[in-house]
């Protein structure tokens, strides 16, 4: 304890004492921090161990709580609609990463190579103002693009005179899964851009001074030194977009409830309904279970395998 | 900077293909905003040009109806906003200066919760509100917003106070400071920019939530924001009143675009790191 910050009692002169003498001797930064963990333990924690918990019970919610082990994710096994909406989950998510992969970090690397530094700045600006846009506002706008009469889609077809390509987009079983991952197109005003450019901007310009010095040209320079230097926020915006596909379900209950049928359902909307709709809080808590062992499982994989990339380009 | 001049003589090629993306992005906004000014009589006929007289009674009736929502939104994203603040400062000041016990299992019993997925916790979270008897008030949402909200706040101011020279406080406490004078005349005072990064950050996802609210507010009274503008846009886009809705589409946002205005600098850090956090 040379360390004189560290004395929150009146005496610091205490050498080594005891565990006891030294938690006592700090009481009053335990005191402090009661608040947050107050906070923490009726708020997070105990939801947490709550939904882990009851996911091998048979609940209401109320009075009915009958322990069942493992039947409810037995049940899931067995489980149309969970399938279903894991299957959409899947499509959503890859297509979700791939665009994830393109359109934002080709702006950005746009963005970063434009020689004129103002202008960079004015497009990082205007990548910024849709962010600012409530969310659901957003949805809201979607959905009336895709409106089957008066919407933007649908008018913009019939004025190129493509009226035979209309369709009634979230209402059609083929298309509305695709209807929903175009939202937002073109996909380059969101965080992966921002998270890209930052990325770029932090690569030390002698690396890149040497690569032109060596001869290299725009192409090779952003093939082989600009990619693997972006290659951990890369794997950022990979593990941002996945977890964000696997939880968020406002999207899908907003623009079409999970129709028509069950061609846009996913497991967070199953979560949601089972829940609120029938009341089956346990079967709830074990879909929930399930969808946080992925994420956790997938967090760890984004973690390894990239990882183990830039290792090898470093090599 | 010689990569810069040396391999990019001209941004010509760069910019259409930005500017492309640009209007892609910004058309439907433009085309909400253009919209909004539109009577609902003439909506279909001049769908693609500019409203002849601009219908201010969509902004009059819009405003009705999104108001309340409007404050609503700004007494639970205010009061969780000031609530992280307060609490997550004092807890990151005390785990960035002070070497007590237990202080690294406490920092990563908090850092831990960055892994638990809202979805997880969403249905106990909601039957224990319903247990305090917190429907339909806003402590269901408040209590909830800062106890979650503080998670990643205490991670960055944390870092951000335990980076600050520890020379400041020896004088300060050679001055005979107490601690809470050092937080309040130092700690405070040196992490304003982080602090109003923060706040940005708990406003945008406060101000956006969806679910919650609606799983624990079912009473029209106390609906926030997102809620109202489902309702509304479901309610006026039934009944074919564009106009309208289009109007409340933009009251809705004005709020954080001014924030946006007057926090620029802020924003994006905010939303960098806010990136981080999910």
């Amino acid at each position: 304890m040379s360390n004189a910050i560290a004395s929150s009692g009146p005496t610091a002169t205490a050498g080594r004492s005891g565990l006891w003498t030294r938690i006592l001797r700090y009481r009053a930064s335990y005191l402090w921090l009661v608040p947050t963990f107050l906070m923490l333990f009726i708020f997070n924690y105990y939801p947490a161990g709550s939904a882990l918990y009851h996911s091998l019970f048979q609940w209401n919610g109320a009075n009915v709580k009958i322990f069942v082990g493992l039947s409810n994710f037995a049940e899931m096994w067995n489980d149309r609609l969970w399938w279903e909406s894991f299957r959409n989950l899947i499509v959503l998510t890859l297509a979700l990463v791939l665009i994830n992969l393109t359109f934002p970090l080709g702006a950005a690397a746009m963005i970063f190579h434009l020689w004129n530094l103002r202008m960079a700045y004015l497009y990082r600006v205007l990548l910024v103002v849709p962010m600012v846009v409530p969310g659901l506002v957003i949805l809201m706008i979607w959905k009336f693009i895709y409106s089957p009469n008066i919407g933007l889609l649908n008018q913009t077809l019939s004025l190129i005179g493509l009226d035979a390509l209309q369709r009634p987009w979230l209402g059609d079983f083929q298309l509305a899964l695709y209807a929903i991952i175009f939202v937002g197109f073109p996909w380059v005003a969101g965080i992966g851009t921002l998270i890209y450019l930052a990325g770029f901007q932090a690569i030390p310009s002698e690396l890149l001074d040497s690569a032109v010095i060596d001869g290299a040209s725009t192409r090779q320079r952003f093939l082989h030194v600009e990619m693997p230097m972006v290659l951990s926020q890369i794997k950022l915006v990979v593990i941002l977009t996945v977890i964000n596909a696997f939880q968020n379900f406002t999207i899908i209950l907003v623009m079409t409830g999970g129709g028509p049928g069950t061609k846009t359902l996913v497991p967070g909307l199953h979560l949601y309904r089972t829940a609120m709709a029938y009341n089956r809080m346990g079967y709830a808590c074990a879909i929930g279970t399930v969808l946080f062992v992925l994420i956790l499982l997938l967090t760890y994989l984004n973690h390894r395998y990239l990882r183990s990339s830039v290792e090898f380009t470093g090599a | 900077m010689i990569a810069r001049q040396r391999t990019l003589h001209h941004d010509w090629p760069i910019h259409t293909v930005l500017g492309v993306l640009a209007v892609l992005t910004f058309f439907p906004f433009v085309f909400l905003l253009v919209s909004s000014f539109r009577s609902t009589v003439a909506f279909t006929h001049t769908f693609w040009g500019l409203p002849t007289e601009p219908e201010l009674a969509n902004y009059r009736d819009a405003w009705r109806v999104i108001s309340p929502y409007l404050l609503n939104s700004f007494i639970v994203s205010g009061i969780s906003t000031l609530g992280v603040l307060g609490i997550a400062s004092i807890s990151s000041f005390i785990f960035a200066r002070f070497r007590f016990p237990g202080r690294e299992f406490l920092f990563m019993a908090i850092l831990a919760l960055l892994m638990i997925p809202s979805i997880l916790t969403l249905i106990p979270a909601f039957l224990l509100i319903k247990e305090l008897n917190l429907i339909n008030t806003y402590w269901a949402l408040i209590l909830p917003y800062i106890a979650g909200g503080q998670v990643f706040a205490i991670f960055i101011l944390r870092s951000f106070i335990a980076s600050l020279p520890e020379e400041l406080f020896e004088a300060a406490r050679l001055d005979g400071a107490s601690n809470f004078q050092m937080f309040q005349h130092i700690a405070l005072p040196l992490s304003k920019p982080m602090l109003i990064t923060v706040a940005i950050m708990n406003v945008l996802a406060t101000w956006n939530d969806y679910i919650w609210p609606l799983v624990t507010i079912p009473s029209q009274e106390f609906w926030t924001i997102s809620l109202g503008i489902v309702s509304f846009g479901s309610q006026y886009g039934g009944l074919e009143r564009w106009g309208p809705m289009f109007a409340g589409y933009v009251i809705a946002s004005v709020p954080l675009i001014i924030l946006f205005t007057l926090t620029m600098r802020y924003f994006i850090a905010g939303l960098t790191s806010g990136a981080i956090k999910a």
